[in-house]
């Protein structure tokens, strides 16, 4: 709290500082990749020439090189960013979705829900994420839309907590009791009220869980337990890279930099939102 | 105090029971070990006899209870692929995993806390920008790629250190060094806010304004109380001793818990997964227990505040 009285007066909507300029402008690079990527791509991303394997970086229609069976390594960047970017924005929804119903219901109901969400909560942060992950994907098989939902269920606990206290402290203010004097359903004061009231912190906490996700998926994939081929991802390329860290470093080289540049950017950016628009925050 | 204490004993009671849960309902229900094991091919008989030695074609409950009742006697199954008890095979390693991850911690400890503390008491200079910075680079980097960058570096191009496997203590370094550094950044990074959170409130002013040595403020009043949350990121670092290896040791070539846990996860080697798991869950559960008596310890009013809001 002392904090905030020492700094400086906010300066209103003036323009965010350099590194966050730069952040936005390399998200909005990713995004534009993870949209329009098929028609930026130089190649297919499994086509193979085995004429070039292993060119280094800079080599005439291959600009980051070619892996062991010839194929182009910036198209499959590219292939790799979007399907990292799908997964990672596809659970960071999920979760968000999932942890923000759970805490209205604990605000709802308190009581025994309250309690059996809360538990949750604490079993979820106790447990390493990693673990269960991998136990789950192992055994379920390696399917797309499983990792999704997977990853979709790290982090629900803390939009579940920050949604629930939050949703208490706004039923004790005059604008929810007064949407429900009026007759407002439950569901209305919770969607249509108290959820955008609370959205700027959320949004806030999406920020800062979504590199975190990015960074498990590609763990996962790096292991071999995630993302599996033909299909590609960030931390696939990565494992497979790892195999010729001798020979032709650039296989591995370009996708962690990429992991690194995009858990980097989203999180400063984050970090940016959070000071700025969160009123919780100390 | 007592009660604190069996609220607190309850909980990881609980907890370890929802793990239990928790590996029984994916690991059992997920897909059917027996034609995993012995392959699509083998006749019908000897999958029939598979499924009974290893008690799967038990109704779902009833598997659920023995499992528990299995635990609690400290059974915990053969591993599917060798035979060896699951525990054993599991014990076998945690040598080497506690080999790589005790030395780390104390890295992270060693580097983190005074980094943390030096930069808070020094806010806005040269050395606490230098300190966020790697704290930042710490938590955007993961282990893989730092490990494989420092292989590039130490192993492939100056040869100065093993890139993988465990012969010497030389093949440790890398390991340790790619654990150590994210962790001291997080670590440092919590110390610092911990730490300049405290220095804001009233009682240090108080404490400086009537005259008590900044030393003695730092030492008697800052500190103390920076700790509490600071502990609760230290005691998530030791109850992830075994856990926090499984990346690393992959890199690496390390044959330790980890390593064993990628292996069996894509074996489906259900009994020793669950093993794992369990085990992961013992030493969280316990690392959270004993910070819950640290608490107590630091904190007074924990003690009397019958154990809510320590979180």
């Amino acid at each position: 709290m002392a904090l905030a009285e020492a700094s400086a007066p906010r300066p209103g909507l003036a323009r965010p500082p350099l590194g966050i300029l730069l952040a936005l402008l390399w998200i909005a690079l990713m995004l534009f990749l993870a949209v329009f990527g098929d028609f930026v791509a130089p190649q297919e991303f499994t086509a193979m020439d085995l004429m070039a394997r292993l060119s280094p970086p800079f080599t005439e229609g291959h600009w980051l090189g070619t892996d062991e069976l010839g194929r182009d390594v910036l198209s499959r960047l590219i292939a790799s960013i979007r399907v990292s970017l799908i997964i990672a924005f596809g659970a960071t929804l999920i979760s968000a979705a999932l942890g923000t119903t759970l805490g209205f219901l604990a605000a709802h109901f308190r009581g025994w829900v309250e309690q059996a969400v809360l538990m949750l909560a604490d079993f979820q942060a106790a447990m390493p994420f990693l673990i269960l992950a991998l136990a789950v994907l192992a055994f379920f098989g390696n399917d797309l839309t499983l990792l999704v939902l997977l990853m979709g269920l790290y982090g629900w606990e803390r939009y579940a907590r920050i949604a629930r206290g939050l949703a208490i402290s706004a039923g004790a203010q005059g604008y929810a009791s007064a949407v429900r004097q009026l007759g407002g359903t439950p569901r209305r004061v919770y969607l249509r009220h108290i959820l955008p009231n609370i959205a700027s912190t959320l949004i806030v906490s999406m920020t800062l869980v979504f590199p975190e996700v990015i960074l498990l998926e590609s763990g996962l994939s790096f292991l071999g337990l995630g993302v599996q081929p033909p299909m590609t991802s960030l931390g696939n390329m990565v494992g497979y890279g790892r195999e010729y860290i001798t020979r032709a470093p650039w296989i591995l080289l370009s996708p962690a930099v990429v992991i690194v540049l995009t858990t980097l950017a989203v999180s400063s950016l984050g970090d940016w939102l959070r000071d700025r628009l969160d009123p919780t925050t100390r | 105090m007592l009660r604190f204490l069996a609220v607190r004993f309850g909980r990881a009671l609980l907890t370890v029971a929802l793990v239990v849960t928790f590996a029984f309902v994916v690991l059992r229900l997920s897909g059917d070990p027996a034609t995993l094991i012995l392959g699509p091919e083998v006749p019908p008989e000897a999958i029939r006899a598979f499924r009974e030695s290893w008690g799967l074609d038990e109704p779902l409950w009833r598997q659920y209870f023995s499992y528990f009742g299995a635990i609690a006697s400290g059974d915990l199954g053969n591993s599917m692929r060798d035979g060896r008890p699951a525990l054993e095979l599991v014990a076998d390693r945690i040598p080497a995993t506690l080999a790589l991850t005790v030395p780390a911690l104390l890295l992270k400890i060693g580097i983190g806390i005074p980094a943390g503390v030096y930069a808070a008491m020094h806010r806005g200079g040269p050395i606490d920008r230098t300190v966020m910075l790697v704290a930042v680079a710490g938590f955007t980097v993961p282990s893989f790629v730092l490990g494989l960058v420092l292989v590039m570096v130490f192993s492939v191009q100056l040869g100065w250190l093993p890139s993988g496997g465990r012969d010497t203590w030389l093949h440790a370094v890398l390991p340790i060094v790619t654990m150590g550094v994210g962790g001291a950044a997080i670590l440092a990074r919590f110390t610092r806010s911990a730490m300049i959170e405290v220095l804001g409130q009233p009682y240090i002013r108080t404490a400086s304004a009537k005259g008590v040595p900044w030393g003695a403020v730092i030492r008697g009043h800052a500190l103390p109380n920076a700790a509490i949350p600071t502990v609760t990121i230290v005691g998530f670092m030791v109850g992830s001793l075994i856990a926090g290896a499984v990346v690393v040791e992959s890199v690496f070539s390390w044959p330790g818990v980890g390593r064993l846990l990628v292996v069996a996860v894509s074996n489906r080697d259900l009994a020793v997964v669950q093993t794992i798991l369990l085990l992961v869950a013992a030493t969280m559960v316990t690392a959270n227990l004993i910070v819950d008596l640290l608490y107590g310890a630091l904190d007074p009013r924990m003690r009397r505040g019958a154990g809510q809001g320590a979180h």
